[in-house]
Order: structure tokens, then sequence, then C-alpha cells
């Protein structure tokens, strides 16, 4: 089947659209399961990007890093998240640090920003998925901005994640996707530091009673 | 066949259209939400028998009104009408193509929300002013969100005018194609719709004299043809919401010429996507809970940006 540039450039845009979607729906999401759905939505949104442009390019190694991003990011992290989640006796984030409207128009100004940085590199490239390096970058903008609005540690994790996630579709449109050697590097890093935050925050949760990160600016020796 | 005698006729058909389509879109609506909740609901086509029976009951009206309350009912009536007038329905030519474009059909559903909400404060019971200064909160969210994501279509399309924009469309003309700006201005748009029409996450239209109503709160003091009137006029907007989305994101199949069959096959396939939209707003009641006042901020928040977005989109990815 012979699918045109045109074509072609306008799914990979139409993927990784979704995958700013749900971006904001994380940030708008209070409840500390439903985030990591999200999470996980996200990711097989992020698969199936890789997938197209795999499948339009002919780099068969894409579909391995696709693979290994699905069995990771969908299915295993969300896993353990889940299980923190449930040791937890905080269903929900009643305080954050910016409030979530605010939080929603500070995501749309990020875009923006990722949008205009973009603007100058993205004409210089030829590749069909150029143009999903500005919401590559918006993308780990939104993810680093989860990281300083939450409050408590899962949600932290679950915006460290998603600037992962960002930086995987920034290398897939920027150079279609970094050798596999690099990925499986990449993978194996993300792996192990979502199960040490996981143990992280079991460990802030018998230390506190709390998943509270405020609490350790006031760790004293 | 003159060209006013055909407007003519099609602003009759178009009026019949809405006006019967109305009622059967709220009854089908509560219909799935019974046979969701194991009941089995009354007929889809009750909602025609309430509005019937409303006209044949004499109004009750309070004496400290003034004259914008028994006025609200018609004005709300008119103008939901001639919003409706503006919207394709089964045919990509609007009735009243000449004489407005989409943002006069934002401005037009906005007159008949003021004076609902001017009538709700008028009979002066503490219910009515409660839904009206809500339904403010509300209207003033929702306006925002529902431009921008009319202006990011109406950017792709090239133009502001509905039929053009739907014509366009159904023909797959010039750049009216592009995914990703349609995507988020579809998502916008039909957040906007449930807090316009008074659907669950923001209003449950089930409720009556619970703290939480909003529409209803509004209405309370109406009575007898009034009444009829302002329902009919909410099922009205649905209808004109659900014909907005329908014909602006998937116009398919549409009419686009004046040929009989197309316009049979047009008002065929318009009746299956309305009813198909509505049986997703029925089973999507029955899957979220009403949220928090406090809290519609927040989904009328996403709103406003997804429909930024689009707009942004629209800029960046035309390359």
């Amino acid at each position: 089947m012979q699918i045109s540039p045109h074509t072609g450039s306008q799914l990979v845009d139409l993927c990784s659209a979704l995958l700013l979607l749900t971006c904001f729906a994380i940030v708008a999401q209070r409840r500390l399961s439903a985030c990591v759905d999200l999470f996980a939505l996200q990711s097989a949104f992020l698969v199936l990007t890789a997938a197209v442009v795999a499948f339009l390019t002919g780099n068969h190694h894409i579909y391995i890093a696709a693979a290994l991003t699905g069995v990771i990011k969908v299915v295993i992290i969300p896993r353990v998240l889940k299980k923190v989640i449930e040791r937890l006796n905080v269903k929900r984030e009643l305080v954050m640090n910016v409030n979530v409207p605010a939080g929603l128009l500070i995501c749309g100004a990020l875009v923006m920003l990722a949008f205009f940085i973009t603007q100058p590199i993205i004409p210089l490239g030829f590749l069909l998925t150029r143009d999903s390096l500005a919401i590559a970058l918006a993308i780990v903008l939104i993810g680093f901005f989860t990281m300083i609005a939450r409050q408590k540690a899962v949600t932290q994790l679950v915006g460290f994640l998603v600037m992962e996630n960002g930086l995987f579709l920034g290398a897939t449109a920027a150079t279609y996707g970094m050798p596999l050697i690099v990925e499986l590097g990449v993978f194996f890093d993300v792996l192990i530091a979502a199960l040490i935050a996981g143990i992280y925050t079991n460990r802030l949760q018998d230390a506190f009673d709390n998943v509270d990160t405020n609490h350790l600016t006031v760790l004293k020796e | 066949m003159s060209p006013i005698i055909q407007s003519l006729l099609l602003v009759t058909a178009q009026v019949i259209v809405l006006l019967t389509v109305s009622p059967f879109l709220v009854g089908l609506i509560r219909k799935v939400k019974a046979r969701f909740q194991c009941r089995q609901g009354a007929s889809v086509f009750q909602p025609y028998a309430d509005i019937a029976k409303l006209f044949r009951k004499q109004p009750v009206i309070s004496t400290t009104t003034s004259w914008i309350f028994p006025a609200t009912p018609y004005i709300l009536f008119a103008s939901t009408l001639s919003a409706g007038l503006l919207v394709p329905t089964f045919i990509s030519q609007t009735p009243l193509n000449f004489s407005g474009n989409i943002i006069a059909l934002v401005y037009l559903l906005a007159l008949g929300t003021f004076f609902l909400i001017l009538a709700g404060l008028d009979a002066g019971s503490a219910f009515g002013g409660m839904g009206s200064s809500r339904e403010a909160i509300v209207a003033s969210l929702t306006e925002p969100a529902m431009i921008l994501s009319i202006f990011a279509i109406a950017l792709t399309a090239g133009s502001t005018n509905l039929s053009t924009i739907v014509h366009k469309t159904a023909l797959l003309e010039g750049i009216a194609t592009d995914p990703s700006p349609h995507l988020m201005a579809l998502a916008a748009l039909f957040i906007v719709a449930l807090a316009e029409t008074g659907r669950v996450p923001v209003d449950n239209p089930a409720t009556h004299l619970e703290l939480t109503m909003i529409h209803e709160a509004m209405v309370l003091e109406y009575s007898g043809r009034y009444l009829a009137l302002i329902e009919w006029a909410a099922g009205l907007k649905l209808a004109v919401f659900l014909s907005l989305i329908a014909n602006v994101f998937a116009p398919w199949g549409i009419a686009t010429t004046l040929a009989p069959t197309a316009m049979g096959i047009g008002l065929l396939v318009y009746a299956v996507k309305i009813a198909g939209l509505a049986v997703l707003i029925g089973v999507l009641e029955c899957m979220f809970a009403k949220l928090r006042l406090f809290r519609v901020t927040d989904l009328l928040g996403v709103a406003f940006i997804l429909a930024l977005l689009g707009l942004l989109f629209f800029y960046i990815l035309r390359s």
C-alpha cells in the first residue's frame, strides 16, 4: 500500500496531536490513578506514532522501539504505579502549587513557546515527521511543568515519564529514532527510574504517612 | 422555481425538521439513560406529549415579575430557532446563509441565554437567582472556547459561513482536510455543547429542587405554555449543537444539491448522525458523575485550551 507523503505527514501530525491532547488531560486530572491511566494512554499513542513512522519510512528498528515502549510504558510502569497508589492514603490531589485552570493556561503558553522555538528549525528539515518536533518539545515542557506544579510523588513521577515520552517522540521526529542500542539503554534507565521512584514513594509514605514531597524540604540531620 | 420560493421552501423544511427532531433527541437520551440504569424508561416520544400537555395548561405568573418574565420564552425560542436556521442540517445550503455566519450563530444563542438569566432573576426567588448566577459563570466560560474552536474551523475552511465550510468539507475542497486542528476543535466544541445544553458533567437535566441544578433552577418559576416553549427551546439548542458537530466535522452524506434523491439521502444520514450523537451523550451521562460546580472551570478551561491549540496547529502544521 502506498501513502502519499502529504497524507503520511498528516497522519504523523494527527498521532502526535493525540499525544499532546493526553498531556493536557494529565494536567487537568486530579485523581492519581486516572493520571496513571492517562499516561498509559499517552504511551499507547506514542506506540501508534512510532509504528506509523516505521511503516511510512520502512525503518524496521523503530518497530522494535515501539514494541518495547508498549511493553514497558503501557503495561509494566502503569502496573507498578497502580500498586504504589494502592498502598497510599491519598486518592486525589487537592492542593497543587498551581491550580488547574492557571496550569492549563501556562501549558497553552508553553505550547506556543515550543512552537516559536522550533519555528526556525522546522523548515530546514526534510523528514516526514519534522512538524512533530514542535509537539515533542511542547510535551517535554509540559511534563517538566507537571513535575513543578504537583506536590505528590506519584504525579511528579508521571510528569517525568511524560517528559521521557516527549523525548522519544522528539528523537523519532528529528532523526527517525535513535540507534537501537541507545533506545535500549534509555528504556532500561526509565524502567529502573520508575521502579526506584516507586520504592521511594513507598518509603515516603512509611516515613511521613504522606507522599507530599514538600516534607522533604524541611529534612534535618 | 424562482430563488425566493426556493429559499422560502428551504426555511420551512428546516424549521419543520428542527422542531420535530428536537423533542425526539431529548427523549432518546432519556431512553438510553433509562436502559443503562436497567429501567424500561418512558417512550422516546414522551417529550412531544409533555410539550403538548404544557401548551394546554394555564400559566401562572408571579405578581412581582416584570415584562421580561413573560417575554423571555418567546425571545429564547425565536433566537434558538433562528440560530438553527444558520446551521446546515440535511442540506449544505442553510436557509439564512445570506444574513449571518458562524459568529451570528454564537451570539443568537447567547441572546437567549442572556434573557433566560434575566428571567431567572426576575421573579426574585432564591433558586432562580442562584441558577442565573451559575448560568452566567458557565456561559462566560464557554463563549471564548466556542468562538476559538469555531475560528479554528473557519480558518481551515477559509470562510466563516457555515454553508461554505460544510460544503467544502463535504466535497473535500481546499485545505479543509487538515485533521489535527479539526480534532482539537471537535473536542473543544463537544465539551462546550455539553455545557451549553446543560448535560451531565456540568448540569444534571434530570433533577428538580436540588442545590446543584443550573438550568432547572432558572426555569423553576415557569409553567404552562411558557414552560413548554422553554423546554422546546432547550431541545432545539441541543439539536443545533448536534447538527453543528455532525455536519462540520463529519459532513459526509449531506445533500450538496437540491436534487430530491440527494436530499432524501441527506435527511436519512442526518437523522442517523444526530441520533448517534444523542446516544453517545446518553452513554457519557451514565459513565460520568456531575462535576462539582467549582470544578466546572477546570473542564471548560480544558475546552478553551483545546480550541486555542486547534488555532495554533493551523498555523504550525500548515507547511
